[in-house]
């Protein structure tokens, strides 16, 4: 899967992008086909993902009705705690009734709130997405600069810098690094709010306060697993690539060469990691949410696998899993506006 | 100052660096109920002048127990009225509510919203007279026929906060008025039985505007003083439910309680605001409160120390504990004790069918040496199931078996050998107490596997009987209440390991054919009498029965911590009050905040 080997992309452009642009190739056959070849394996493959989370939710220890009614409650009032979550009826009716029900928009209730899950869903899903995309974007922005910065004189000061912070860093787990930022931006120096959220409608300042500890907590991590990527990526470019050689005798400079030339062939590797890491950065909202008290899809879900709500857990999965799926669908797209091989048929 | 200011600095960055070394523990420690912790320093004296109007304070909560409200705040349905018991008390009120005197002490059952209680002569009838003029906050009278609609919906609702009673369905349902059968049917699932509501009509009845009777078919000694932990406590208001519906009354519901609620955000962040309809002249002091759900203790202090919160609810965490005392900012205050660990013992497989083996873990378990060295003496040591903050507190039960190292060896070599599975939950200080026990009986020459779980796990082994031994906590404030006696060595409980009664192959098996142990006996016989001295007598004969039979070796009481930044007093708060379930109630109508 390692696409950022071959003959460079700054070589071979000059066929099929000249005669018509990439944007127009989209809605041309072959992307279309590549999107249809894809969505082909997705729709079963996100079907598999449902049953195997309703197995694995229906394997886990515990009897949920107990759990829910807690110690001191009778066997009568545990039965009827059982009844009423449904938990009565037989494991593959209640998933063929919850596939059934998504399927024609019904996501189900929760059987502890009783509450509909898409309304739960429309109250979370927003405060997942702003987090995720600000840490995405984020981590993005921090990693390029570094990167290119690392990569224009490997071994000098800078990129030994660039290398030894994001690799100290990177030893971080998210959820230490969230609790320093805590220590250090909310505890001692009083600057951010430790915990909440603010919504949008509270104002755009409030709620950029709210987000700025957790999109950290996310962002830092990711980005010095970026710009150590990117930066390995430019200079094994920077050292191997004829073309390189080629831009170099032509007289380029430095940083033309590598935001040109290198940087859009590094892309390639670059984009692959990033499609990867869209599941683990979704994953990784699960904690961060739950430290910072934010109500967003991770919180909905630990609740959820905390008190066996299986609507919940398995639609929380499901759309862990589909956004990672159609991450990695995006990614391949963008390959194919990319490269043309990708797009004419050798993928 | 200049020099002050840096040494606070580095002070700061020096406290920053040893915490950083627990965030580690702290993980994915979303803690699940606690179960008491203790503390090295002494609590804090109780305010002096005057309780002052105004202001407002946010009070954190522990996600994995009262943070949690996931079954919504509806007292009649919700599961979770016992851990909830912050945001209840100050929507609801209550009819009655437990208050002690300011270091603790002397513990009691005071009417609320209620002006009084009495039982019949017989035990069989209590008579609730509430107080005249009080209004929910939608300005609807709390009247004897909205109690009555409400206890009927809390016993009928399926909710386990409901307490397990004896009604008396025998009676006739009196003539009432069909707009209120309507209501109280509207307010109800619809699959309910309709004759069992009928005949809860006949067994509580509204006997005039202000007057409820319950009738019970057996007399029921934890009832009443179990009342402040229940959803029988908690009074909505059926005019408000009418016409808001069951999700909307759920999430945003009506009471007469201090504050009416303004924000719910589910398990996250509950608002409320002041209510101006409150029966108390002058109450509650503060304008408004928040609750906001953490996930775990040290998250919860750092909310604390962020100037995020001002007080945290049952912090259980030894390390934060010792902090927050030395922490010159905050004000730390242990409840007063009530439940002490314990080691029960599976009686029903393994070594401990075995008495032999379950005197050995008596002789050698040093819960002393653990309290000193762990807590730094504060626990208060009890050889039975409640300290000194609870009712039926006898410290010292005549024939217990105390450490004797050398004793336990004996036996473990009279046994050939003694191999324990030792498992408790998955918090913090219940695990060092368990690393100690696994240490102490080592040394006695019993082989210790320890396990922590989370809590639905406990829940689970014990269901299947897959135990040996596990550290808990046992008792409330009154034994019965709660996850009380019964709970832990009644022997058709599911979550205890005393022996099943002669001829039972299981607990089913117990209950349906009636069988029950001497234990059993004893434990029935304290509830089914509302004469406090004779359950005193009742209680006392059950902790000899448990330490002659060595069911488990008690140990130390511990209250977790309330902690609070300088300034904020109040019952429950820097005056503590036993805890009911796990938690000490705080009486949010009396809260307040000194004002600069």
């Amino acid at each position: 899967m390692n696409r950022t080997t071959g003959p460079p992309v700054a070589e071979r452009d000059t066929g099929a992008e000249k005669r018509d642009g990439p944007l127009t190739q989209i809605a041309g056959s072959p992307i279309l086909r590549l999107i249809a070849r894809r969505l082909m394996i997705v729709v079963p493959l996100l079907f598999v993902v449902s049953a195997l989370v309703f197995l694995l939710m229906e394997a886990l220890p515990g009897d949920p009705a107990r759990i829910q009614a807690g110690m001191d409650a009778s066997e009568e009032q545990v039965e009827a705690v059982r009844t009423q979550m449904g938990l009565d009826r037989p494991g593959y009716v209640r998933y063929l009734s919850w596939l059934g029900g998504a399927l024609s928009g019904d996501l189900g209730h929760s059987i502890i709130s009783d509450r509909e899950v898409t309304t739960l869903l429309g109250e979370r899903l927003p405060v997942t997405l702003q987090m995720a995309g600000m840490a995405f974007v984020l981590s993005i922005v921090i990693a390029l600069p570094l990167a290119l910065a690392a990569a224009r004189r490997p071994g000098g000061l800078v990129d030994r810098v660039v290398m030894f912070c994001s690799m100290t860093l990177l030893a971080v787990p998210n959820f230490v690094m969230a609790l320093l930022l805590v220590l250090v931006f909310a505890v001692t120096l009083g600057m951010l709010p430790a915990i909440g959220y603010v919504p949008l409608s509270g104002g755009l300042w409030p709620n950029m306060r709210s987000m700025i500890l957790p999109v950290l907590s996310l962002a830092v991590p990711m980005a010095c697993f970026y710009a150590r990527f990117l930066r390995g990526d430019l200079v094994e470019q920077l050292n191997a690539a004829a073309y390189i050689d080629t831009a170099r005798s032509k007289g380029a400079g430095r940083w033309r060469i590598l935001w040109l030339h290198a940087f859009r062939n590094s892309s390639f590797g670059l984009l692959t990691l990033i499609g990867l890491n869209i599941g683990a950065l979704v994953g990784g909202t699960v904690i961060i949410e739950r430290i910072f008290a934010m109500p967003g899809m991770g919180t909905l879900m630990l609740e959820g696998v905390m008190s066996s709500d299986v609507a919940v857990v398995q639609t929380c999965v499901f759309i862990f899993a589909a956004t990672a799926v159609f991450a990695n669908l995006f990614v391949d797209v963008m390959y194919a506006v990319l490269d043309p091989r990708v797009r004419y048929g050798s993928h | 100052m200049r020099t002050n200011g840096k040494g606070h600095r580095i002070r700061q960055l020096l406290r920053l660096g040893a915490l950083v070394t627990g965030v580690a523990l702290m993980a994915t420690a979303c803690g699940a109920n606690g179960s008491g912790s203790g503390d090295a320093g002494e609590a804090n004296d109780p305010p002096s002048g005057e309780a002052q109007s105004g202001g407002e304070i946010t009070v954190i909560l522990d996600s994995g127990f009262a943070g949690d409200w996931s079954t919504g705040l509806d007292s009649s349905t919700s599961n979770g009225v016992g851990a909830n018991l912050p945001q209840n008390s100050s929507i609801y009120g209550g009819l009655f509510t437990l208050e002690a005197d300011p270091d603790g002490s002397n513990a009691q059952l005071v009417p609320n919203q209620a002006e009084s209680y009495e039982w019949s002569e017989d035990g069989l009838t209590l008579t609730i007279t509430l107080r005249e003029g009080i209004e929910f906050s939608d300005g609807t009278p709390l009247n004897a026929e909205a109690v009555v609609w409400s206890w009927i919906r809390s016993l009928s609702s399926g909710s386990t906060s409901a307490p397990t009673i004896n009604l008396d369905l025998d009676r006739e349902t009196p003539d009432l008025d069909q707009e209120f059968i309507d209501s109280v049917f509207d307010a109800l699932p619809a699959d309910v039985d309709e004759d069992l509501i009928m005949a809860r009509l006949g067994a509580i009845q509204a006997v005039d505007d202000l007057t409820v009777e319950m009738y019970l078919s057996v007399p029921n000694g934890s009832l009443v003083n179990g009342l402040p932990a229940g959803n029988l406590n908690l009074i909505g208001s059926p005019t408000a439910y009418a016409e808001m519906g069951a999700e909307a009354f759920s999430t945003t519901p009506v009471g007469a309680g201090p504050f009416v609620v303004t924000s719910n955000t589910q398990n996250q962040r509950l608002e409320l605001e002041r209510n101006e309809n409150y029966f108390k002249d002058g109450l509650p002091y503060l304008d408004a409160i928040t609750f906001q759900s953490v996930a775990g203790d040290q998250v919860a202090y750092q909310t604390v120390q962020a100037g995020q919160g001002d007080v945290i609810e049952g912090l259980s965490d030894i390390n934060l504990i010792e902090e927050a005392d030395n922490n010159p900012n905050l004000e730390m205050h242990l409840g007063a004790p009530t439940s002490p660990y314990v080691v029960q013992l599976n009686t029903r497989n393994g070594p401990f069918e075995d008495k032999r083996a379950r005197e050995a873990i008596y002789y050698a378990t040093d819960f002393e040496s653990i309290n000193q060295g762990l807590f730094g003496g504060a626990g208060e040591m009890s050889q039975s199931f409640t300290a000194s903050g609870g009712l039926f507190h006898h410290p010292e039960v005549p024939g217990y078996r105390e450490y004797d190292p050398e004793r336990a060896a004996e036996i473990v070599d009279e046994l050939g050998g003694l191999h324990v599975d030792l498992m408790t939950t998955d918090l913090s200080t219940a695990r060092r107490v368990m690393t100690a026990l696994q240490t102490q009986w080592q040394e006695a020459g019993i082989v210790v596997d320890i396990h922590s779980y989370p809590l639905g796990d406990i829940i689970t082994k014990f269901q299947a009987g897959e135990w040996e031994a596990i550290l808990q906590t046992a008792g409330a404030w009154d034994p019965s209440v709660g996850i009380g006696v019964a709970v832990r060595f009644g022997s058709t409980s599911p979550f205890s390991g005393t022996p099943l009664p002669e001829g039972a192959e299981s607990a089913q098996q117990a209950i349906d054919e009636g069988l029950q142990t001497e234990l059993d006996v004893l434990l029935e016989a304290a509830v089914l009498t509302v004469d406090e001295a004779e359950r005193e007598e009742h209680y006392r004969a059950i902790s000899q029965y448990i330490s002659d039979e060595a069911y488990g070796p008690f140990g130390m009481a511990f209250s977790p911590a309330q902690v609070m930044r300088q300034g904020i007093h109040g019952p429950g708060l820097d005056e503590p009050i036993p805890a009911l379930a796990v938690n000490q109630g705080v009486l949010y109508d009396r809260v307040w905040v000194e004002q600069p």
